[in-house]
């Protein structure tokens, strides 16, 4: 399966559904059931994050979530928008974030549940992450190709 | 799944029992209940997430939320929390220093930090 798209009103109320749809999706690509509640979390917070961007922007046009196994091994997930998009905190030790910044959970959650992760700013934002369908992962550090 | 609140007194305690999913859209519902317990008094509350489905980090900015305002009238708020999942969204985002994490409820209300 590659290239479902899937197009989402900006609305919160929708981001549920968006879980839902991607869940099933990557069970039948055959994600390990220990890494669904990750790519949960993860499309989750993209998906909230570029709904909450349209609603701040005042952007009417839906966000787009694109997913499938396009690239062997992996299954992929991306999440475009075209709100104002925004630069995302580096990588941290999360020993060292300070817990009374509420936001910027989001971006912290995604980058520790993906096995890679790429944040784009284009008309928006994409943000493109990716699952190993084989094992955890850890050998799959690397940057997404684009 | 729906966000399912419930609350009760256990002595000095105020338990409040979430369950199902905590996310963007239904965490307002946590951030009313938490401002609406403080509002009442309830300065020591124990939020029992044993039956919680899924956490975004909207509901974990509620809980921290919460904390904050607890603390503000020298109160606490403490976790109880035995699943995985849950547990690992704590650990990721090192929120597992900021609150007191207890794997079952009497264990939550023994404690007396």
């Amino acid at each position: 399966m590659d290239g479902v798209e899937l197009r989402l009103p900006p609305d919160v109320a929708y981001v549920g559904l968006a879980r839902l749809v991607v869940t099933v999706a990557a069970r039948s690509a055959g994600l390990p059931g220990e890494r669904i509640e990750d790519l949960k979390i993860a499309v989750s917070e993209a998906v909230a994050n570029a709904i909450k961007s349209h609603l701040r922007h005042a952007v009417a046009a839906p966000i787009r979530l694109t997913f499938g196994t396009p690239n062997p091994g992996f299954f992929s997930v991306s999440v475009t928008d075209a709100g104002g998009g925004f630069d995302p905190a580096p990588a941290e030790d999360n020993g060292t974030r300070s817990w009374a910044a509420e936001s910027g959970l989001g971006v912290t959650l995604i980058r520790g549940m993906a096995d890679a992760v790429d944040f784009r700013r284009d008309e928006g934002m994409v943000v493109q992450m990716r699952f190993s369908l084989t094992h955890n992962g850890i050998d799959a550090l690397k940057p997404p190709a684009t | 799944m729906e966000l399912s609140l419930n609350h009760r007194k256990e002595g000095d305690r105020t338990v409040l029992e979430v369950g199902g999913e905590v996310d963007v859209y239904t965490a307002p519902k946590l951030r009313e209940k938490l401002v609406e317990l403080v509002g009442e008094g309830n300065y020591q509350i124990v939020v029992d997430m044993t039956k919680v489905e899924f956490l975004d980090s909207t509901g974990l900015g509620v809980l921290v939320g919460g904390l904050k305002r607890v603390r503000s009238h020298d109160g606490s708020l403490s976790l109880v929390c035995n699943q995985e999942r849950i547990l690992k969204i704590f650990r990721i985002t090192g929120l597992t220093k900021v609150f007191p994490i207890h794997d079952t409820l009497d264990e939550a209300l023994q404690d007396t930090e």
